[in-house]
């Protein structure tokens, strides 16, 4: 049972079992001890004086002797009783030091296999290896740690070998590079996703720091210059600071995407990026669920666009990222509706817009807000005995008709051979293409706002991790005959789907 | 997937390539998706039983009206002590128990009212229909919704009863699927017999439209 790193690629991976990286014990002991070293920082030297004083000096150093032991001697033990095999079918692990766990998962129930890498592990070459099913909400196998060799080994293996089992030919063909991402893209991609951010935290400050303009040039001391300007100054220092802060996040997020390579494997795609760290992960094809075309204003106006595969498990990222868990962060608009088409075929889309009635909608409902705004801006005033300048959200009222024609406009559905197709959003505008195979539940409804104006709302369901945060595909304000045609139409073209994939053998 | 059972789909050659339908069963994956037998013919359910839409128990009002005026007494004691609190700290009210019990007391009246007329409208939208292919829900007062959960979608099936179901003998199924609204998909009301048929008669239809791929 050794670990023979460089041997990897010839020793046959199957039916036999196998322990993590020697490494990973001296990297987990320190990972751990430095929570330790932290808790002891802040706990410990009190604590130390303490039992200092029952025991006397010696004693102390041995207690504090004894917790290293412990941890040391746990990390050796977990490393001893970590043992994980590759069988033809299944992936088992055994671990645990005192609760054991034997655990097996079915090869054709993984979702993702992601390799991630950060600084010092990739100085050690080790990396850590997540298995994802669709069942559980985190990683269904985590491997701390294994070799990076060992890791891509690893990868290759079960892929093949669920193809294998699939009935799939399991000769290992070689790959073809799907999407590069150019340094272009990476600085469109830095902007844009700093721009993201900038909008929604100067929504919110904006909303605290201009009343306070407001009321600042009405009181009297505004014309005492030195506190007007120290009161002005402030507003602008935040906004510097939220300016060089987008630009930060939009940074790191461009280290995390760098190098980025998006390749296709039989039955699967891979990826890999990250400057500091690095990610790799695979996303089987016959596993996913939809796709999500994304593109904010800035990048449609600059024409680029980002592409998210989901799958069941994670959405081809790992979860603990946070951000955006895109399968093509930023492209050129052209190259992710390729890119999107090689995945699913879904051809030319040709979309329905909603009818126009539901423009008044909308209309309604900004011109309602804004009076809202009024309103509420109104009550503050009188509460407070100020004068504000309440009706300046009326000013925005002759812009209403406008946004309710680009929100109309942005807005479509287009129901195709082998998928549904909908679109949403002008800040931020949305494309899902749901493959019907994929349809969970199909549901409509209609709020008393939309059946005064004869209008509903067509929901797919899919299992993809997106759709449990609300994001599933909805085709909006569509007529309300529509809605009902809708419904029946993406439900029976599930089984015919179905139908036609059971007897062709192959997938649509 | 509604295969006739004597056909191994996996085998069965592609439409084009099969020219001599030998049998019945190639002829009829010879033919259009939409010939195919609905997954309730397949499962051997009766055709009466189907595309009848149904209501839930009578009694299920009850059940929403005890629930909703269980809420409403918690949000008018909630008010009684902010009435309290705003008599006492502003010259809004005059402070005495009195007069908050009486906010407090409308407060309760007008939610029990509110929920009243929810329960009997929520009663009357409620309609659910066991279809050839799919279950379908209705139901909703100011927003109403309709859902359709393809047989071929439904992970399992319970049936539950809450502590007030059990008193009024009433019963809830539940239908689970891998999506995200999984819970939405619940019907409340039935009487303990039909939700337990209505569980069965869902999961012959369930376990009749398997063969598709999973998750």
């Amino acid at each position: 049972m050794t670990d023979a790193e460089s041997t990897a690629a010839e020793t046959p991976l199957t039916d036999r079992p196998f322990r993590l990286h020697p490494l990973s014990v001296p990297y987990r002991v320190v990972e751990q001890g430095l929570g330790v070293v932290v808790f002891v920082l802040f706990v410990g030297a009190p604590a130390f004086g303490a039992v200092e004083g029952v025991l006397g000096a010696a004693g102390a150093v041995a207690l504090a002797g004894l917790i290293a032991a412990v941890v040391v001697g746990y990390g050796v033990a977990y490393y001893r009783r970590f043992e994980y095999e590759l069988t033809a079918d299944t992936f088992d692990i055994r671990s645990g030091v005192f609760a054991r766990r034997d655990r097996e998962i079915p090869l054709h129930r993984i979702q993702n296999v992601d390799i991630s890498q950060n600084i010092v592990q990739r100085v050690l070459d080790i990396a850590a290896v997540r298995l994802e099913t669709a069942g559980a909400s985190g990683a269904e196998a985590h491997l701390k740690f294994v070799g990076k060799d060992r890791a891509g080994a690893l990868q290759r293996e079960i892929s093949r070998l669920s193809r294998a089992e699939d009935g799939e030919p399991a000769a290992d063909a070689a790959t073809e590079t799907l999407f590069e991402i150019s340094d272009r893209e990476l600085g469109v991609l830095a902007l844009v996703s700093a721009d993201i951010q900038l909008v929604s935290i100067l929504f919110v400050v904006g909303s605290v720091v201009l009343p306070a303009l407001g009321s600042l040039t009405e009181s009297e001391w505004f014309f005492a210059l030195d506190q007007g300007l120290g009161g002005l100054f402030g507003p602008l220092a935040t906004l510097a600071g939220i300016v060089a802060l987008g630009l930060a996040y939009g940074a790191i997020n461009a280290t995390l995407y760098y190098g980025f390579t998006l390749s296709r494997a039989p039955g699967e795609l891979r990826y890999k990026r990250g400057l500091i760290q690095r990610y790799s992960g695979t996303i089987p094809l016959s596993k996913v669920q939809s796709l999500t075309v994304t593109e904010n204003v800035l990048a449609r106006a600059l024409g680029y666009a980002s592409l998210e595969i989901e799958t069941a498990g994670q959405s081809g990222g790992e979860g603990s990222q946070g951000g955006s868990q895109s399968a093509v962060p930023v492209a050129e608009r052209d190259r992710v509706i390729e890119l999107a088409n090689s995945i699913e075929q879904v051809g030319d889309v040709q979309f329905e817009r909603p009818p126009k009635r539901a423009r008044q909608r909308y209309a309604v409902r900004y011109a309602g807000a804004l009076g809202v705004l009024a309103g509420l801006v109104f009550l503050l005033q009188t509460a407070i005995g100020g004068s504000l300048y309440w009706w300046a959200p009326l000013v925005a009222l002759p812009l209403v008709p406008l946004a309710a024609h680009i929100q109309w406009k942005h807005r479509g559905y287009y129901v195709g051979e082998d998928h549904v197709v909908t679109r949403n959003g002008f800040w931020v505008q949305r494309l899902k293409v749901v493959p019907y195979y994929r349809v969970q539940t199909v549901l409509s409804s209609e709020t008393v706002f939309q059946r005064r104006r004869r209008l509903g709302t067509v929901t797919i369901d899919t299992a993809g991790a997106r759709s449990l945060v609300g994001d599933d595909a909805k085709a909006v304000d569509v007529d309300a005959e529509t809605t009902e045609r809708l419904r029946e139409q993406v439900a029976d073209s599930l089984y015919e789907s179905l139908w036609r994939e059971a007897n062709s053998g192959n997938r649509p | 997937m509604s295969d006739p059972p004597d056909e191994p789909p996996a085998a069965e050659p592609t439409p084009t390539a099969d020219d001599s339908a030998p049998d019945d069963a190639a002829a009829s994956a010879d033919g259009d998706p939409s010939d195919q037998p609905s997954v309730a013919a397949a499962a051997g359910i009766d055709e009466a039983v189907l595309d009848t839409p149904r209501e839930l128990a009578s009694t299920v009002r009850l059940q929403w009206i005890l629930r909703s005026t269980i809420g409403a007494a918690v949000i008018g004691a909630l008010a009684t002590a902010i009435a309290y609190g705003v008599g006492v700290a502003t010259s809004f009210l005059d402070g005495s128990i009195r007069t908050a019990a009486t906010v407090g007391g409308a407060v309760f009246v007008l939610f029990v009212l509110i929920g009243v007329v929810r329960a009997v409208l929520l009663y009357r939208s409620w309609m659910y229909v066991v279809r050839a292919d799919s279950l379908f829900l209705s139901r909703g007062v100011l927003t109403r919704v309709q859902t359709a959960v393809p047989y071929v979608r439904v992970q399992h099936i319970d049936t539950r009863r809450s502590p007030l179901e059990r008193l009024l003998g009433l019963s809830t199924l539940v239908v689970y699927t891998a999506g995200s609204r999984g819970a939405d998909v619940t019907v409340p009301g039935l009487t303990p017999d039909r939700a337990a048929t209505l569980q069965r008669r869902l999961e012959r239809l369930t376990t009749e439209s398997e063969g598709a791929d999973a998750v």
